[in-house]
């Protein structure tokens, strides 16, 4: 049987980090992938209201917080020099890197942005 | 590459939107470098509360499983089946992300917070609370039944033996959860492994124990420790004798002194185990009478003590009593329901109710069990359940 640790470094090296949920799928407008890119920009109206603006759209959310919060888990796969005191387990680990109270979520349909308006002959 | 404050400001205006109306900070949102990253790097674990707060204080949590077995987590002292939940939407993780309350709170003296996507996923790992699979523990300790230090097994070093950390690994269950059961199957530590001992060993241990009290003339809710040691230390070892008081009694002190104070029900059901097993089934009135002279002198032996263990036919002629004890039952639901229908076509559920207790998980009572696994119907005034469908 494989055991494989889910570690945490506590409270203090926990960050807190946001999710954010959309609906569909995001696409890289070039072939070189989405690392490095920009989404776009992320505002609150004075209420609190999430606002985003991606390409040609703007999204309004809600900001929900989590009844059941999520863990971020960043997979390690070791050698020999990550054992510990109990000895070897697996090559497998996950560490808990982050915690997530709260998420964004856009669900609503997008407004489209005009940017280009022909001028009547 | 960042963006300015100007640019945001010039999206603002082609979106139509009044900056009058938001607050002055804008997150600008990029993917990070490993946003791309191959699926199965990171993922999203969802937790129910008191989880979340173990992993605040720094607490582990261990997945296990066979590669032919449904993956568990645990934590420690609890088990949880792992499934993957897909979701039609995007889930993206941003660090660094401040909600509109954060905002408000703190001080912040620019206006632009560049923000890195850490990655994204349509998919999380979804925990639900399960009840521990502990068949297995009791299957691997039975392999090397402990029998007494004299006995040959033991001078043979290579059978199997099992520590606690052996157990980890073999059992898909929290630590807690192995422990509380390693007590309810009376295994003790000899030398660093887990053992279960061998029945006739372990009537052998009870025997000399209930002789001792009996030729001693004490009462069974004051059996003194260190008598037993003394008068039975010669027949067995210190160790045993008192792990068989802790087994069938309850430990205290009274001035000074360390006394047991042994439990009947215990000790009858014990008795009875040991009558049972030596035939397939018995007169159930013949039973009751030699079961009631077996016991020590001034217990009471009652059907009740035997649940979970024996089960008694009141429609044969005559009536009988046989051995059936919970845990030679499958563990998985829909399997135990129908080993118990093969068993008997038609249950009530006084009798049925000591072979489904432990199936009961956290939201689970018998009641919920029976409806979803059996038919229910009456039969002579009086409920029975039966199987669903047809058992081969």
């Amino acid at each position: 049987m494989v055991q494989i640790i889910i570690s945490s470094a506590g409270a203090g090296g926990l960050a807190e980090w946001v999710l954010m949920e959309l609906q569909g799928e995001i696409e890289a407008r070039y072939s070189t992938g989405l690392a490095g890119n920009l989404l776009g920009d992320l505002h609150y109206t004075t209420e609190g209201i999430p606002v985003l603006i991606v390409g040609h759209h703007i999204l309004y959310g809600k900001i929900i917080h989590l009844e059941k919060p999520f863990a971020v888990l960043v997979k390690h796969t070791s050698g020999e020099q990550d054992c510990d005191e109990l000895g070897c387990k697996t090559g497998t680990q996950y560490l808990v890197t982050a915690l997530i109270k709260n998420k964004i979520l856009f669900k609503t349909r997008p407004k489209p942005i005009i940017t280009n308006v022909p001028k009547k002959v | 590459m960042r963006r300015t404050r100007e640019e945001v400001d010039a999206t603002l205006q082609i979106a139509k939107l009044n900056a009058a109306e938001l607050l002055p900070a804008v997150h600008c949102l990029g993917f990070g470098p490993g946003a791309g990253a191959a699926a199965g790097d990171f993922c999203l674990l969802e937790l129910e509360p008191s989880l979340c707060q173990q992993l605040e204080a720094g607490h582990s949590l261990v997945i296990r499983g066979d590669k032919d077995e449904q993956a568990v987590l645990c934590s420690k002292d609890k088990t949880y089946d792992l499934k993957i939940a897909d979701t039609s939407n995007m889930l993206l993780f941003i660090p660094g992300c401040k909600t509109p309350d954060q905002l408000k709170t703190e001080e912040t003296h620019c206006n632009i917070i560049h923000t890195e996507i850490f990655g994204f996923s349509n998919n999380y790992w979804e925990l639900r609370r399960c009840r521990p699979k502990l068949k297995k523990l009791k299957k691997l300790l039975m392999e090397n039944a402990y029998e007494g230090p004299d006995s040959q097994k033991e001078k043979d070093s290579n059978h199997s033996k099992y520590t606690t950390e052996d157990l980890l690994d073999q059992i898909q269950a929290s630590e807690e959860e192995i422990m509380a059961q390693l007590q309810v199957l009376n295994a003790c530590e000899i030398e660093g492994y887990w053992r279960i001992l061998d029945f006739d060993y372990e009537m052998k241990l009870l025997n000399h124990i209930t002789q001792l009290v009996d030729s001693e003339s004490w009462s069974f809710g004051k059996v003194p420790l260190n008598t037993c040691l003394q008068e039975l230390g010669p027949l067995e070892p210190e160790e045993m004798i008192e792990h068989c008081l802790k087994c069938y009694g309850k430990r205290y002190v009274e001035e000074g002194e360390v006394y047991f104070e042994l439990s009947a029900d215990k000790i009858c059901r014990a008795t009875a185990q040991m009558l049972l097993q030596n035939a397939v089934k018995f007169n159930l009135a013949e039973f009751e009478e030699v079961w009631q002279q077996s016991v020590p002198e001034g217990m009471i032996t009652t059907l009740d003590q035997l649940k979970g263990l024996a089960l008694v036919d009141r429609q044969s002629r005559p009536e009988i009593i046989f051995l059936l004890k919970v845990d030679d039952l499958p563990e998985d639901n829909q399997e135990r329901f129908n080993s118990l229908f093969s068993l008997r076509e038609k249950w009530t559920e006084e009798d049925i109710a000591p072979y489904i207790q432990d199936l009961c998980g956290e939201k689970q009572t018998i009641g919920t069990l029976l409806t979803k696994y059996s038919r229910s119907s009456i039969q002579n005034g009086v409920k029975v359940y039966n199987s669903r469908r047809p058992i081969s």
